[in-house]
């Protein structure tokens, strides 16, 4: 589920597109989704945003549905300045993620307890500090699996 | 015995968030006494959904066009933990509304 190859800090993009299109194609040389996963996230963000205004700064969820994906993965990145998302469910409203958590989800059902768990960290406010002051993606890696591979 | 209510969670894929919603949905109203059973779809499903079963009320994180008469409430507020206590005061009250 978490690898410290999927994890990226000061990432350094202009755009959601260019955020999104990085870490599909980490996702894709991991070998955790299909090809056809990076140009349908990028498709879905634009009908239906997933920026966040979660409880500690802005965060964002790109994912789509499941037949591009091949095993659950999720990746963090950290950027290294904000980029304009729309908010999940009131695409006019702006948001600016500093970090964002894309998800391969294959059964969702089956998944149902790492979703909560990635819900969980999604409300967790000093776990979501801690991410964003990390000084090295193992940093990350070590705050993030206990929480996430139980 | 807990009162059944029958939700349907909305989100633009139908896969990770209104799964997300879902969970927490069932874990907020079993604190409230009530049994809730949800159905998890994307916002092009909403119409579809109602005209094949009765729901007592609908959590959307994707817009929805048409709630099809069925209280709807922007769930977004759970995802996040900030606004759960309001979402779940509204949505007692349409329950309650309905005599649930």
């Amino acid at each position: 589920m978490l690898s410290r190859n999927l994890i990226r800090l000061n990432l350094d993009v202009k755009s959601k597109e260019e955020a999104i299109r990085i870490l599909a194609e980490d996702f894709v040389e991991a070998g955790v989704v299909k090809e056809s996963f990076v140009d349908a996230v990028l498709e879905r963000e634009q009908e239906s945003p997933t920026a966040l205004p979660a409880v500690a700064y802005d965060v964002a969820i790109p994912h789509t549905v499941s037949a591009h994906v091949i095993t659950p993965a999720m990746n963090v990145a950290v950027l290294k300045h904000p980029v304009e998302f729309q908010q999940m469910g009131s695409p006019d409203v702006t948001l600016h993620p500093q970090v964002l958590f894309m998800l391969a989800i294959s059964d969702p059902k089956d998944q149902l307890s790492l979703l909560r768990r990635i819900m969980k960290m999604l409300q967790n406010k000093d776990l979501l500090n801690q991410i964003r002051a990390a000084k090295s993606e193992d940093e990350i890696y070590g705050l993030l699996k206990p929480v996430i591979e139980v | 015995m807990a009162t059944r209510i029958k939700i349907l969670s909305i989100c633009g894929s139908g896969v990770v968030t209104s799964n997300m919603v879902a969970g927490k949905l069932k874990d907020l109203f079993a604190e409230k006494g009530y049994d809730a059973e949800t159905v998890e779809a994307n916002s092009s499903e909403v119409e579809g959904c109602c005209s094949r079963e009765h729901f007592d009320l609908i959590a959307y994180a994707s817009p929805i066009s048409n709630n099809c008469g069925v209280p709807a409430f922007n769930a977004i507020g759970l995802i996040t933990g900030m606004g759960e206590d309001e979402f779940m005061e509204e949505a007692i009250e349409a329950l309650h509304k309905a005599g649930k």
